[in-house]
């Protein structure tokens, strides 16, 4: 059982100062994919490094009792659940219509600015917590998979 | 007998390979001025009309989300497949029990 155990207290501290930087730094790529270079997979990754590096850290024992399976299963397929309605959005034209943008009441904004776009930021947001989700409950399985010693 | 075949198929299309690749037989590399209207003429429409159709400052984001969006679907599509595989074959086994 020492491997559900965490590293030291040196990288418990560091990683305990530096999860929300990651997160928030994710967050941040997510939110203005529409804006800046990234968007929905990367910064989904992102911030699924920072859950990895808490897993890492502070071991899976800690992991486990932050972890609930059926949350981030309903998180991913939650995901895509809005990924598949903001394309919907626009069916009485086309699919993938961005009807948002065209004749929306909001995220109509100039391009350039946060609010714009139509369902862009939606549909990254989406992405993100698909990606995010999936990526800590695949490292997750993986972590307790056991049946390497004994 | 076979391992040799393989390997002289691979360098058959190694050298199909480098031929496509040589520019004086196959595809150009960075092309600009009039090659580049002639063969990226659509990476022109998308950087010309793509923040004032779709809104998005980011032309990659207009691409892969509103004029490609179906291969994003598919992409999206193809993750929660490879984490629902993941997840589905690295569960306990039955006989270890106690999980």
């Amino acid at each position: 059982m020492s491997e559900e155990r965490g590293m030291g207290i040196i990288v418990e501290t560091i990683a305990r100062a530096t999860i929300p930087l990651i997160g928030i730094f994710g967050a941040y790529v997510v939110s203005h994919g529409h804006l800046t270079p990234g968007g929905g997979f990367q910064g989904g990754a992102t911030i699924a490094g920072a859950g990895i590096l808490f897993l890492i850290a502070f071991g899976l024992g800690e992991m486990k009792q932050h972890y609930n399976k059926n949350l981030y299963s309903i998180l991913e397929g939650l995901g895509g659940l809005a990924f598949l309605g903001m394309a919907m959005l626009g069916i009485g034209v086309a699919f993938f219509y961005n009807t948002l943008w065209h004749n929306g009441p909001i995220f109509n904004g100039r391009p350039g600015t946060l609010l714009s776009a139509g369902y862009l930021p939606v549909m990254n947001i989406a992405v993100g917590l698909k990606v995010f989700a999936g990526l800590v409950s695949a490292m997750v399985a993986i972590a307790s998979y056991r049946r390497w010693g004994k | 007998m076979n391992r040799t075949f393989g390997g002289l198929a691979l360098l058959f299309l190694l050298g199909v390979l480098l031929a496509v690749a040589n520019p004086s037989t196959g595809i150009k590399f960075g092309p600009g001025g009039d090659e580049w209207m002639k063969y990226r003429y659509t990476d022109q429409y998308y950087i010309d009309h793509g923040p004032e159709e779709t809104g998005g400052a980011n032309v990659v984001t207009d691409i892969v989300f509103d004029y490609r969006g179906y291969d994003t679907l598919g992409e999206a599509t193809v993750l929660f497949t490879a984490i629902a595989g993941a997840v589905a074959l690295l569960r306990p086994w039955r006989r270890d029990g106690d999980e």
